[in-house]
């Protein structure tokens, strides 16, 4: 029975046998795990979380993850919201940490739509 | 009269309330999985989803705005929903029209609603009927659970073989649009699923959402289906299930 460790909150969750690989998020929202996170969908990294133990039960990173960490992936480091795991796995993870997106161009191009002039109602 | 069910045993039925009727399960998404489209294919679905999702931020705000402001937690979901679908990163149409481009479409060909099925229209009318019509936590029970928490599974199968060289031979870039809700609506349908559990708290409002979770279902199937016989069924015949390999 894969057992996935959530250290920093001393969470642990078994999962069944033989199911299919759970998003790592998911399953710490689902189970209330703890890990912090606020897009989903690997832009603002705010849910990287470092992979302690069964680095080889996620599965690859794909590409909007190797873009959002980038170096971080080679420290062992992965996106809970990008993350298919299907063995047993230990994460940990800064519980104040943040997005990694505040330079990024999304957060550039809100910035200027929120903060023009033509919109300072 | 039916009993008030525990947490648990909700999100279960909630769960076997879609068995069976799981869009991946059509023969369109079955065709797709195999192997079996051709570009022109997938340029006719994107004709078609456009009509579904498109308006999904829609749907969204007309739950929203009916979502009593003591629900903050259901409110913000919703509210982050749409933020998600439409301004947080690249606007998911876009990513839709791209990869519709990729198939030989336009983007005036996937927004014109000329080119949607009988069936699509349904389903995007059935929408905003339960988007307009129900209690929040059944309008999000069928939207969020009976649809949207399908699509990791749907996409999961399909993206792989997208971006295959050796099957359809797309790039990463332009079949972006299934990666990103692969897990995207992982978290939308666990989150969705959390506010049916939380807000849905009389007996009667349970049965509703599994009434529509199961209706939503049907109606993604449905839509699914009529791609494939409207637009497949010409060149490839009718749908035969392969024998299992011994």
């Amino acid at each position: 029975m894969p057992i996935i460790r959530f250290k920093t909150s001393g969470r642990v969750v078994e999962l069944p046998d033989g199911g299919d690989a759970v998003n790592l998020l998911r399953v710490s929202i689902r189970h209330e795990c703890g890990i912090p996170w606020r897009c989903a969908s690997g832009n603002c990294g705010t849910d990287r979380v470092r992979v302690v133990e069964g680095a080889e039960n996620f599965d690859k990173p794909r590409r909007r993850e190797r873009e959002r960490l980038g170096d971080l992936l080679d420290a062992g480091f992965r996106l809970a919201c990008q993350s298919y795991v299907d063995g047993d796995c230990t994460v940990e993870w800064d519980p104040d940490q943040v997005g990694l997106d505040v330079d990024s161009k999304a957060y550039e191009r809100l910035r200027r739509i929120w903060l023009s002039k033509e919109d300072s109602a | 009269m039916t009993e008030l069910l525990s947490r648990e045993e909700f999100r279960t039925a909630l769960e076997k309330a879609m068995e069976g009727r799981q869009a991946k399960d059509a023969s369109f998404s079955r065709a797709w999985a195999e192997g079996k489209l051709q570009r022109h294919h997938f340029a006719r679905w994107a004709e078609n989803h456009y009509h579904y999702v498109g308006p999904f931020a829609d749907y969204l705000a007309l739950i929203y705005a009916r979502t009593p402001d003591d629900c903050t937690d259901a409110k913000d979901f919703l509210l982050q929903n749409m933020y998600e679908e439409e301004i947080a990163d690249v606007r998911h149409t876009d990513l839709l029209i791209r990869f519709a481009e990729a198939c030989g479409s336009s983007a005036e060909r996937v927004m014109d609603p000329r080119n949607m099925t009988p069936m699509t229209r349904g389903l995007q009318s059935w929408c905003y009927a339960v988007a307009y019509r129900e209690h929040f936590a059944v309008a999000t029970a069928a939207l969020v659970v009976g649809l949207e928490s399908q699509v990791p599974s749907i996409y999961r199968k399909q993206y792989p073989v997208l971006i295959d060289p050796d099957v359809y031979g797309f790039t990463e870039e332009e079949a972006e649009f299934f990666d990103l809700h692969i897990t995207s609506d992982e978290v939308h349908g666990e989150r969705g699923y959390q506010i049916v559990l939380d807000h849905a708290n009389t007996p009667e409002l349970q049965q509703r959402c599994l009434e529509v979770v199961r209706d939503g279902a049907d109606m993604r199937f449905a839509y699914t289906k009529a791609l494939y016989d409207t637009y497949v069924k010409p060149d490839l015949g009718e749908w035969v299930e392969e024998p299992a390999a011994a």
